[in-house]
């Protein structure tokens, strides 16, 4: 038969193609070892699919650590920088392909479980809507907590977003650059998420301003997300290392702010005012805030505080970036307690008790869950009385 | 608690209405270009010359859970033809042995380029002041992770299921001892991630995704099909759906920068030389996986590529950005040269270095050099002739202690390597258009194998530096090179690549080659 084949016929279907290709295959596979990436450690006993299909995609040459492959770069930036290179970080590994995703999560199980989310999200807002749930929240929570407050938060999610753009473009793994950009899309996902809230609630009570205009002046002009907003400015774009950025971000700035926001103000009290929407967002975001713990503790206590060859000096170095994004997530959350005057109090659950206790879980959390494992010691009573020094 | 005006309307809207009511993702991206706000260092880390339009536009407007929502359904259909019907029919097992052998190569390349894609897009994503327009670029980082995901579940598939695992098996591994991985990395890796930024948008989105992928991923599937895989089909159709938001963020990179001046001047050079480097390994490398890398074929590459990035892509996609300025690469009727005789020139080469490769490669048999000369008249004199003198002694054959390496040698064919495009050529043994340029610059002889590579090098030498495969190799024995480079199979002396595919013929083993006492020499010391 002619080898040119046109019309579309298929090799596998076509009975004289088939012949043909079956004739020249072998009798017996030519190797028995069928395992991709066989020559991977595996994080666990044995190498997982998330590990088959991402581990060393990067084609890093064996002067980054890790890489497998050599030479130089075949093209680099105007001026000669390379591509990627150790000095992008000041911190040091005997490996940057080491990172794992706890969760083993590929692209399409990311996917699948965000999906979830989303046709779930659907249909819960259909149930809330049909039941009438929103009689029930108290107005100032409503109009001013959750269109004003809530939305403006929205900006900080919308901040560090951002902030994972050059950490994508930069760090030195694959693992790492994937980790990244969805812990980066989930925060875009929680700035959404708030929008879709304020515009579900606007569909539900007539007068609701959805518009971005009031929490986008309270965010950028406003005196309770000051502090935050400047934070966040700096980790976005006033920090050059990718691994500062997202130390930054994810072992101080988020654990500490974006979780008492979060899980101590919006979430703890939104039942209170009646507001069983609310935490239906915020759970989201807190299983995100959870996965994104995940990855980020494996990538700075796993992979570079116990490091074979580095761990003690990454560990100062971290040390040290904690002492500098400590006091500016301390004074972000003193801006915040100027919040407390805008609600309606309810003793025992706004007042100044129940929000220290509320103070000392975050940050009992933070120092047991990210200080101690790079022995930083901190003196937490002392930073929850700077706090709320900010109640007003 | 007094009841608020507005609660009292919701009220009174519920008594008459209890519809259930939702959120669509159209009705939150609609606020997406208000997230973001003014700030002192609000500027990208990554320095380009145009300016990006802060009111800028993206085409697909979708929010993260959507996008999640529309990459899962294609990921069920996808994967789900994979795990069940292909599994069950056996089908890795059904594929030509020649074909099975290219896309060890097709899917593990494309997957460095969508590697890569994901850094790329995450420096336009940073440069980028519109969120719209970075939410277009998020949307092709997401992506550019499920595509690498994808090309590795080829690999994956074909090396749990199907005739020969090795090579599908480690890859990323032994890929890098090759003449074809050099080059490779310039197009797919560097030449989309360092630079420019909004050069980097050209290379990848403009050039890369808009002209090349058509016939990497879409043309593929054809002759993919044609040679019994229906694996690539599935996966890379499913890839292909993603590429034409990738294709619609190249437009409003440009959409975006269309009013700067620095378009003007800029954007066109720019152009043209992201258009020479993609074109320079692609046209070569595409044509000779899709020709030497099957046994059915579809139709010459010529054609294919004339179609695609001839009147496509330089007429077609090109002419809808004229209105903005951009005109057709100059460089496009050199690039046409090539689509004629380059993947020949390359497979010749190729061949003559298939130790160093991770995939088998096989020389024409009878009936594909009467394809060849009747699709490119003047092959025969120039390659059918020179494979049957290989064949003769016995190039195949373990035995013979003949490497067609040895030919070019022997023939006083030295071969080089272009410093740009780090793609192999032969001047004194070629129908393409690669001639000889030799220049030295800081005590370091560079070569190159056309004009267009040598002005690239020449405004900025810093940027292409990279030593060559003969430099980093130079006084070592090919043996060597190979262990070193893990090319082995599983029993630790039979290399993954070989001379044929023939199910009776006998495999090289390290033992065959380290006789011959191959040594690598850089030819440009012999100059």
């Amino acid at each position: 038969m002619s080898i040119e084949v046109s019309g579309g016929r298929r090799g596998l279907t076509d009975p004289e193609i088939a012949a043909t290709i079956l004739a020249a295959i072998p009798d017996q596979p030519l190797e028995t070892q069928r395992k991709m990436n066989y020559f991977v450690t595996p994080r666990g006993r044995r190498l997982n699919e998330y590990e088959v299909l991402c581990c060393y995609t990067q084609p890093t040459p064996d002067w980054i650590p890790g890489g497998l492959d050599w030479g130089d770069w075949t093209q680099k930036f105007h001026g000669g920088r390379p591509s990627w290179s150790n000095e992008s970080t000041e911190l040091h590994s005997t490996d940057w392909h080491k990172h794992r995703d706890p969760a083993f999560r590929w692209h399409a199980l990311y996917v699948k479980d965000k999906a979830e989310e989303w046709r779930y999200t659907d249909r819960f807002l259909k149930a809330y809507s049909a039941d009438g749930h929103v009689r029930s929240i108290d107005p100032v929570w409503r109009d001013e907590v959750l269109g004003d407050y809530l939305g403006a938060f929205g900006f900080s999610e919308y901040g560090l977003f951002n902030s994972h753009s050059s950490v994508v473009r930069d760090c030195l793994g694959d693992t790492l650059r994937m980790s990244s950009a969805m812990i980066g899309l989930d925060k875009v996902d929680n700035a959404q998420m708030i929008q879709a809230e304020r515009t579900f609630l606007a569909k539900l009570v007539p007068g609701f301003d959805e518009s971005t205009d009031v929490p986008k002046n309270e965010w950028t002009k406003g005196s309770i997300y000051k502090g935050a907003r400047e934070t966040v400015e700096e980790i976005w774009q006033g920090t050059y290392d990718w691994n500062e950025i997202l130390f930054s971000g994810h072992m101080v700035y988020d654990p500490l702010f974006g979780q008492f926001v979060r899980r101590e103000f919006f979430l703890r009290l939104s039942a209170y005012y009646g507001d069983n929407l609310t935490p239906f967002f915020i759970n989201q975001m807190q299983l995100y805030h959870s996965q994104t713990k995940g990855i980020t503790t494996d990538m700075f206590h796993t992979c570079l505080a116990d490091d074979p060859e580095f761990g003690d000096y990454n560990k100062r170095l971290l040390r040290a970036w904690s002492d500098k994004w400590l006091p500016r997530t301390v004074n972000a959350l003193k801006d915040f307690m100027g919040i407390f005057a805008k609600i309606p109090e309810i003793k025992g659950v706004t007042s100044k008790d129940a929000i220290e206790a509320a103070l000392e879980r975050v940050f009992d959390d933070w120092q047991r869950d990210y200080a101690d494992p790079i022995g930083y010691k901190v003196d937490t009573s002392a930073l929850i009385k700077t706090v709320l020094s900010g109640l007003k | 608690m007094a009841i608020s005006t507005a609660t009292k309307a919701a009220t009174d809207a519920l008594a008459v209405n209890r519809a259930p009511v939702s959120v669509g993702a159209q009705e939150v991206h609609r606020w997406l270009q208000s997230f973001t706000w003014d700030f002192d260092k609000n500027r990208t880390k990554y320095s380009t010359k145009y300016k990006m339009a802060n009111d800028t536009k993206e085409q697909f407007k979708l929010i993260a859970k959507e996008y999640a929502r529309m990459e899962s359904v294609k990921d069920e259909r996808q994967f789900g033809s994979l795990q069940d019907v292909l599994t069950r029919v056996d089908a890795a097992n059904r594929v030509h042995p020649k074909w099975n052998e290219s896309m060890k190569v097709i899917s593990n390349f494309l997957e460095v380029g969508e590697y890569n894609a994901i850094a790329a897009t995450g420096m336009l994503w940073d440069s980028a002041t519109a969120p719209e327009q970075k939410n277009g670029y998020l949307g092709q980082v997401m992506d550019e992770i499920r595509h690498t995901n994808q090309c590795g579940y080829i690999n994956y598939y074909f090396a749990k299921q199907g005739q020969d695992a090795a090579g599908h098996n480690d890859a990323r591994r032994t890929r890098a001892i090759g003449p074809l991985w050099k080059g490779m990395k310039r197009v797919f890796s560097d030449g989309f991630i360092s630079g420019d930024a909004v050069e980097c948008s050209i290379n990848l989105q403009l050039v890369g995704e808009a002209c090349f992928t058509n016939p990497l991923i879409v043309a593929v599937t054809e002759w993919a099909s044609a040679n019994g895989d229906e694996m690539t089909p599935t996966v890379f159709l499913s890839i292909e759906t993603d590429e034409l938001r990738h294709m619609a963020n190249g437009y409003q990179t440009v959409v975006s920068i269309a009013n700067d001046e620095a378009a003007s001047k800029y954007l066109n050079t720019d152009l043209n030389n992201a258009f020479w480097t993609q074109q320079k390994y692609f046209t070569p490398v595409l044509g000779m996986m899709f020709e030497y890398g099957s046994h059915f074929k579809v139709e010459p590459w010529v054609k294919t590529w004339n179609r695609w990035v001839y009147e496509d892509w330089g007429g077609i996609w090109i002419g809808r950005l004229g209105k903005y300025g951009v005109e057709s690469p100059a460089s496009l009727r050199d690039a046409k040269k090539d689509a004629y005789w380059a993947h020949h020139d390359l497979f010749l080469l190729a061949y003559a270095l298939w130790p160093t490769g991770f995939f088998r490669l096989t020389l024409p048999t009878a009936e594909e050099a009467e394809w060849y000369e009747a699709n490119y008249p003047g092959w025969y004199d120039m390659y059918g002739k020179v494979y049957e003198e290989w064949r003769a002694r016995g190039c195949e054959d373990p035995s013979s202690g003949f490497l067609p390496l040895q030919w070019f040698a022997e023939n006083n064919h030295p071969i080089y390597i272009d410093r740009v495009s780090q793609v192999p050529f032969c001047p004194s043994y070629s129908k393409g258009a690669s001639t000889l340029r030799v220049l030295e610059y800081n005590g370091k002889k560079h070569s190159f194998s056309d004009q267009w590579g040598e002005r690239m090098w020449l405004s900025e030498p810093e940027r292409y530096e990279c030593q060559n495969i003969f430099e980093q190799y130079e006084g070592r024995e090919l043996s060597e090179v190979i262990a070193e480079g893990h090319g082995l199979r599983s029993d630790g002396k039979t290399l993954i690549s070989q001379p044929h595919t023939n199910k009776d013929g006998k495999l090289w083993t390290l033992d065959d080659i380290k006789k011959i006492g191959c040594v690598f020499a850089d030819p440009l010391k012999a100059l």
